[in-house]
């Protein structure tokens, strides 16, 4: 005869309700987040010529459209260059930046609130600001002036507090050993400091170039007759009803996800190693 | 003022001074900042004081410019309008956000790692085109309207989904809520699950552990993330273009249409250097609560 096993005591979790309804909560967040951009990517396949609904049969043509079209491709060409150049700029001008705030000095947090100080100021006076200025210096609007310094005006801050923790984290004392046998500041930067923040610096910069590669508010205003993909793609929306939108808009998001993404990973991978 | 690396930094030893000479290594990037910066901004601020005619700009020193936006009650109640719908967006974003933040900072391991990055993964697009998804779930041939339509629902599109200042509030909590999400998220995960427990086993009910002991933890998250929604929304220029129509019209387009459209560059001027005075006002005020700078730095900085 067996004995009648006890039930397990019961345990009161006052949360599962609440677990529940936060896991039933985050689905409908995540449906909010990603519905829209389903939506463009079925519609980038749409076979008709008005932007929306219903389906008229699925086509790659769009896609053609925007891969092919000689607009579009310069667009794309500025857009990756302008963006390599400023992320470039950027993280340089943040790595000095950031090697410079390891000193003990005085005004650091003027130079620090200097930093800032783009971030907190409104983007589209950001852009405006540079259209005056530039106007009255007698600079017209292109590529390689008035928009590049808006890019690295925009990404210099967000670089600099991307790298700046990255800078100081890691151990000092290999530095401080090699200062100790006598290595020039220049040695020291080159064969242990920028081995050592080399993969944070390249995070940044991936990171800074994704931020290039996508303004829009600041560019707008300083961009003369070569056009960045954000601005192409905002001139399509206003100015014309273009059927190639949807498309023109999943390849922008395949290369900014793709990008930041990997940007995402190697930072996170240094942040780990460091 | 400490210094914004104190208590991270590995103590070096005494007398051991990092490589570089720090004047040199800072002024690039101060040099850049002070010209490209900050020298644009006292010219605007200059020009916000000179004349605009159908001769174009000139130099001057009048108030006609600021008394204008004071006098014409347009500038001003669309002042207003835009601040109430950044405030608006501000607690939007902060009652879908909670949850989320909350969401996230409770999973575990590498599901964990994955709910975070598809947050992250959307916010990696150009607002621009986020904002542009929304055209056609909600326009007349949107996937509302064909599938209302489609049910019989409703025999003609209904108009305004689009174009009111309901679908900019929208716009903006779709665009910027990771601003919200984000810092909160952090604040929540650096509590201890140990003070959830003990506050348990102590009897408190789950809305208790949360008004005494979350939330007061939680509150760096929502200051930051109120501020940086805030600022991105006050000065929002695409969403209530793209999805606003003439009724959701914000400060930021006003501004936009001085230089795009009249070439009005002194007034325009002016209502720019207003827009950053209520900007730089609002910093000032909520500053006195928490460090602005710690917004941007995560606390760590």
């Amino acid at each position: 005869m067996m004995a009648p096993e006890a039930p397990p005591p019961r345990v009161r979790d006052p949360y599962r309700f609440w677990r529940a309804a936060l896991l039933g909560y985050a689905g409908i967040f995540f449906l909010f987040l990603y519905l829209p951009l389903i939506v463009i990517v079925v519609l980038s396949f749409n076979d008709s010529d008005a932007t929306g609904f219903p389906m008229r049969g699925l086509t790659l043509k769009w896609y053609t459209r925007v891969l092919t079209t000689p607009d579009m491709l310069a667009a794309f060409a500025n857009s990756a260059s302008v963006g390599a150049v400023a992320a470039i700029l950027s993280t340089g001008l943040a790595l000095l930046l950031g090697l410079g705030f390891r000193h003990e000095l005085r005004g650091k947090s003027a130079v620090l609130n200097l930093i800032i100080m783009p971030i907190l100021l409104p983007g589209i006076v950001g852009g405006i600001v540079l259209l005056v200025f530039f106007g009255y210096l007698g600079l017209r609007s292109e590529l390689w002036t008035t928009v590049l310094v808006a890019h690295v005006n925009y990404v210099l801050p967000f670089a600099f507090l991307t790298l700046y923790p990255r800078l100081h984290r890691f151990d000092r004392s290999l530095e401080e050993a090699a200062m100790d046998l006598g290595a020039r500041p220049w040695a020291i930067f080159r064969h242990i400091v920028w081995p050592l923040v080399r993969p944070g610096v390249i995070a940044t910069a991936m990171f800074a170039f994704t931020l290039s590669f996508d303004e829009f508010i600041r560019t707008v205003f300083v961009t003369g007759y070569e056009r960045t993909i954000p601005v192409l793609f905002w001139l399509l929306i206003v100015d014309e009803i273009a059927p190639h939108l949807p498309a023109m808009a999943v390849v922008i998001i395949l290369v900014s996800t793709a990008v930041s993404l990997a940007a995402f990973l190697i930072g996170r991978r240094a942040d780990r190693s460091a | 003022m400490t210094s914004p690396a104190s208590g991270k930094t590995p103590k070096p030893f005494p007398g051991v001074r990092p490589i570089g000479r720090p004047f040199w290594l800072l002024l690039p990037g101060v040099a850049w900042l002070l010209v490209f910066g900050l020298a644009p901004i006292l010219f605007m601020g200059a020009v916000s004081f000179w004349r605009s005619s159908i001769f174009g700009t000139t130099p001057d020193f009048q108030f006609g410019n600021y008394a204008r936006m004071i006098e014409e009650p347009l500038y001003v109640e669309l002042l207003v309008k835009t601040l109430r719908i950044a405030a608006l967006t501000t607690i939007l974003s902060l009652i879908f956000s909670y949850p989320l933040a909350w969401f996230l900072a409770s999973r575990k391991g590498a599901w964990k790692a994955v709910c975070v990055v598809a947050v992250f993964v959307p916010f990696w697009i150009s607002y621009v085109v986020r904002t542009f998804v929304w055209l056609p779930i909600l326009g007349r041939n949107g996937l509302i309207n064909q599938t209302l339509m489609g049910l019989g629902l409703i025999s003609s599109p209904v108009e305004w989904f689009l174009y009111n200042e309901g679908t900019v509030y929208l716009g903006l909590v779709y665009v910027y809520t990771l601003f919200m999400t984000l810092p909160i998220y952090l604040a929540l995960e650096k509590i201890d699950p140990k003070l959830i427990e003990a506050a348990t086993d102590l009897g408190a009910r789950p809305w208790q552990t949360f008004r005494h002991v979350v939330l007061p933890l939680s509150w760096p998250g929502v200051l930051s993330g109120s501020i940086m929604v805030f600022l991105l929304a006050v000065s929002a220029y695409v969403t209530p273009r793209l999805l606003g129509g003439t009724s959701g019209i914000m400060f930021g387009n006003m501004i936009a249409n001085q230089f795009l459209s009249n070439n009005n560059w002194a007034f325009g001027s002016a209502l720019s250097m207003t827009l950053v005075a209520v900007v730089a006002l609002f910093l000032l005020v909520v500053g006195r609560w928490v460090g602005i700078r710690e917004v941007f730095t995560g606390g760590k900085g």
